[in-house]
């Protein structure tokens, strides 16, 4: 294959989001599709799936494909990238049934709170209704083709992306409802009679014809930005008859099959009848998934560990050996900017996926199979307290210090993170450093209470039969829960490490990793095992508020503000006093007085049993997805533009460890130019954070505040979200500083 | 209608996930063409995106062709600068940068309105060519409106709430005036 067919062939815009959306919708039919195809095979066979995911992949081909990125040049490019909009896609999508697994496979609570009052709404009902009438849909459809391929209105998408979206968006969507007549998906009805969908197709093939026609013979390029753009010696006329014969002929045999079809079935009288199923599999019959039989293996945790503690081990032994400069250190890259993001994302989009695979575990297990500890942990330092002010010391040293720019430090603090696990498991019983020291699981399990995935009980009812309770006591083969978490008691993820002791030991296999709504328990404060309720512990508070501050803090460190505020004060001493003193008034004084303010601006609305520390801790956990929503949109940004800067870092390894003859490529550790989604994927995580702060605040003010009037509580802390929502956006359009990156 | 159409709706949430998804992808990609000049054995064409082009991030692309037979150059080293008064801009157009492989593609930020004098240099086995053209650049948003779209989510979202809020109250209140008096009594 040439030069030049290589780089067509290559031209794939690929956006990431983009990529993640389609896979999305892909896995939510998935999943409907294999509850219904238990329950109503006949109606959803293997060839539904197979068309709608046909039909989502020729979509993904039509505007991410090299169609898309030669649509500007080539009429011809355009025009299939349209048939494919328009007459390939909206069939097959439909021929897939895609309503009822789309539902099926949204979060059930979502679909009946969320979405059924929207899907029982008459008025709604009706509207959508008259949209799928035959004469509306044709009218639409064909008045929408003919609309956008008037000269001016097609210049005008072409000279604007907006435009063009919108060109696009009602191709799509009219195309949508013209075809839903007659694919007619199932459990949809329609009280028209199959022959009119003859002279429907018909009709609309010949609108398609004269369009087609006069593309081929009206002897001028109808289209100027066509003319000044030609490609390949091709003119511009011939191209815009080829584009012309391909929307003729192909188009109209899309309209003729579907014709004969509706025609040759309704001649033969075919009709099925449709049959409710007699038999519905019992939740037993179904089989354990693949996970979950990874998960009980006993392998599983130490597998994991393994490959987290090599990599730790590289990170010191390079950091401590390696080279100087940041971008070339494997502690100066893998650390600061894949691992962070990545932790955040799993604990958004998964559960405390690091904590099952921490690497500290193992100095743990080895202090305590040495020192055997007998002492408990102290008294007074079983709480979080200890835990906020390491957090705050770690944001206070990491921009104090340019924790990111030193890779032996970074070594350093691999290494004091091994003896501290080994030094405090082996004084102390149970996972103490886990509980009441380490930053990063504190972290992580305050954020894990928006994670999607949660170790509980399949069965209460189970539970209520056992006996031994192993799932806290432990059994000779297996320890029970270190950090006193009682299973049927366990409410979210706090304080859960993901260690798996409970699901290996739970004899009836009743503990599982299973998906739970996000955020959930922070509406309904359930007494926790171990922890009691969130409203009654301020020290929990205290250390979201840390966390959810601190992300504001630690991105704000990285923008010009305040790299120009701290290059006032000369001198490296004074940076750390400077910093401090940010810190204290962001991390601090600044989050103190807000939640004072709006707790007593909310108290008096509040109800009467609750008091001032009760309303600040319960409220200080609905600003936790504000807050991650800012860690995740920061080290999305590290992660985006400085993802590839391990490469070159893993070439210089090989290089120097092994001798392979590869040559680093440093040029990836200097990116010169931010991912285009990357700003705007930023904003709609901030976006996805404040609305799902402001749901949390409503529900708690309606459910457990007042009833009658939550505004009046809703407003003060409503109030807070909206401002740090302001806060982060301000942040995230300055530019940043690209740390770990050799322009930086 | 609704009786016959019953689930057309459970269609339409579906509809609207795909339409989510396809609507903020359908772009244009290259841009408009700014100027067309051949230098040497090379025709160069310069395409500016957005159209107009506007002051911040700009996309500014070259296609190279063979003037004889309009086969598109691929081995070549292109740069760009741009001059407007004192100001003066370098930005390398690579293939990398580009979604289209067959262009060169540029993405400076473009700092002041005006017009902007745009040099293209072509560097190929050896020899050195260039040309140069004038683009015009406007006043372009602030980056908060920029990004617009992306802010609109959450009124958008705030007041589906709201609605979403409302038909529930609306439907108690039809289940409480449908529900029997509290003294019948089924015989």
């Amino acid at each position: 294959m040439n030069s030049i067919a290589v780089a067509a062939l290559g031209s794939w815009t690929l956006d990431v989001p983009v990529v993640a959306l389609f896979l999305t919708i892909a896995a939510i039919y998935f999943r409907g599709w294999r509850r219904l195809t238990k329950l109503l095979p006949r109606q959803f066979p293997t060839s539904c799936l197979l068309l709608f995911w046909l039909g989502l992949a020729l979509l993904f081909i039509a505007l991410e494909s090299p169609l898309d990125a030669f649509s500007s040049l080539l009429l011809q490019a355009h025009m299939v990238q349209h048939l494919l909009l328009m007459m390939v896609v909206p069939p097959l999508l439909l021929l897939g049934q895609p309503m009822l697994p789309i539902l099926r496979g949204l979060p059930r609570p979502f679909v009946k709170e969320g979405l059924g009052p929207f899907l029982r709404w008459p008025a709604l009902r009706g509207f959508s209704g008259a949209l799928v009438i035959p004469w509306v849909a044709w009218l639409l459809y064909n008045l929408t083709t003919v609309f956008w391929h008037l000269p001016a209105l097609y210049e005008l998408a072409l000279r604007s992306p907006a435009w063009h979206n919108l060109e696009h968006a009602c191709f799509f969507w009219t195309a949508m409802l013209f075809w839903w007549p007659v694919v007619q998906p199932w459990p949809s009805r329609s009280r028209w009679n199959r022959w009119g969908l003859i002279p429907y197709l018909l009709a609309a093939d010949l609108v398609n014809t004269a369009i087609a026609g006069s593309f081929v013979f009206s002897g001028k390029v109808l289209y100027p930005s066509y003319a000044a753009a030609p490609l390949g010696g091709l003119s511009p006329l011939t191209d815009q008859m080829a584009a012309g014969v391909i929307m003729w002929v192909p188009g109209s045999i899309f309209y003729l099959v579907p014709a004969t079809a509706i025609a040759m079935k309704l001649m033969n009288g075919s009709r099925t009848a449709w049959r409710f199923p007699t038999r519905i599999p019992s939740p037993k019959e179904q089989t354990p998934g693949l996970v979950h039989r990874f998960l009980r293996w006993r392998y599983a945790r130490p597998a994991m560990q393994s490959v987290f503690f090599i990599a730790a081990a590289a990170v010191v032994i390079d950091g401590l050996y390696g080279p100087r400069m940041s971008p070339m250190n494997l502690a100066g890259v893998l650390p600061w900017i894949h691992w962070r993001g990545l932790v955040v994302l799993a604990l958004l989009f998964a559960g405390n996926l690091f904590c099952m695979a921490c690497p500290f575990m193992l100095p743990r297990t080895a202090a305590r199979k040495l020192l055997r500890p007998k002492r408990r942990w102290p008294a007074f330092l079983r709480s979080k307290w200890l835990a906020a002010a390491l957090f705050l010391i770690y944001l206070w040293a990491y921009e104090a210090f340019s924790l990111w720019d030193s890779p032996a430090i970074t070594a350093w603090i691999v290494i004091g993170y091994f003896l501290a696990a080994f030094a405090i498991d082996g004084l102390f019983r149970g996972a103490s450093f886990c509980k009441y020291v380490c930053p990063i699981g504190q972290f992580n399990f305050v954020h894990s209470l928006l994670s999607p995935l949660e170790i509980k009980v399949r069965s209460q009812k189970t539970c209520q039969s056992c006996k031994t309770f192993d799932c806290i006591r432990g059994n000779e083969k297996q320890r029970g829960c270190e950090l006193y978490l009682f299973q049927p008691k366990k409410a979210g993820n706090f304080d859960c490490t993901f260690c798996l002791d409970c699901v290996q030991s739970c004899p009836h296999d009743n503990v599982a990793l299973l998906p739970v709504i996000p955020a959930q328990t922070i509406i309904s404060n359930p007494y926790r095992s171990s922890l009691g309720r969130l409203s009654n512990r301020p020290d929990l508070a205290a250390l979201v508020l840390v966390v959810v501050f601190g992300a504001f803090a630690n991105a704000f460190g990285m923008i010009q503000p305040f790299t120009d505020f701290v290059s006032r004060f000369s001198g490296v001493a004074a940076r750390p006093i400077i910093v401090a003193a940010l810190m204290a008034f962001g991390i601090v004084l600044i989050p103190a007085l807000a939640v004072w303010g709006c707790t007593i601006l909310s108290e008096p609305s509040s109800g009467p049993n609750q008091s001032l520390r009760a309303i600040a801790s319960t409220f200080a956990f609905s600003l936790l997805p504000i807050g991650a929503a800012m860690w995740a949109a920061h080290l999305l940004y590290h992660l985006a533009t400085g993802f590839l800067s391990i490469l070159p870092v893993m070439e210089r390894l090989l290089h120097s460890l092994l001798r392979l003859p590869v040559q680093p490529n440093w040029s990836l550790a200097a990116m010169p130019f931010l991912p285009h989604w990357l700003t705007p994927t930023q904003i709609l995580l901030l976006d996805a954070g404040l609305l799902l702060t402001l749901y949390l605040i409503w529900r708690i003010a309606r459910d457990r505040m007042n009833r009658s009037r939550p505004a009046r509580v809703f407003l003060p802390w409503g109030s807070l979200a909206l401002a740090l929502y302001g806060i982060g956006i301000w942040i995230l359009l300055e530019p940043m500083q690209m740390r770990g990156m050799m322009m930086n | 209608m609704c009786s016959k159409h019953r689930n057309c709706w459970g269609g339409l949430v579906a509809l609207t996930l795909l339409a989510f998804v396809a609507s903020p992808q359908l772009c244009a990609d290259g841009g408009s063409v700014q100027f067309r000049q051949q230098t040497g054995s090379i025709v160069v064409t310069l395409f500016g995106s957005p159209s107009p082009l506007r002051t911040g991030p700009a996309d500014l692309s070259v296609l190279l062709e063979t003037a004889g037979g309009n086969q598109p150059v691929l081995d070549a080293d292109v740069s760009l600068t741009l001059r407007q008064g004192e100001t003066h801009l370098t930005a390398a157009a690579t293939h990398a940068q580009a979604t289209n492989k067959l262009l060169y593609a540029a993405l400076p930020d473009l700092p002041t309105p005006g017009q902007w004098q745009v040099t293209v240099m072509v560097e190929r086995a050896g020899t050195h060519s260039e040309v140069g053209g004038t683009i015009n650049i406007l006043p372009g948003p602030p980056a908060i409106l920029f990004y617009w779209p992306y802010f609109l989510v959450v009124p958008v979202a705030i007041g589906l709430f709201a609605l979403n809020q409302w038909l529930k109250k609306k439907e108690a209140g039809r289940r409480r005036t449908n529900a029997p008096p509290k003294h019948y009594h089924w015989s």
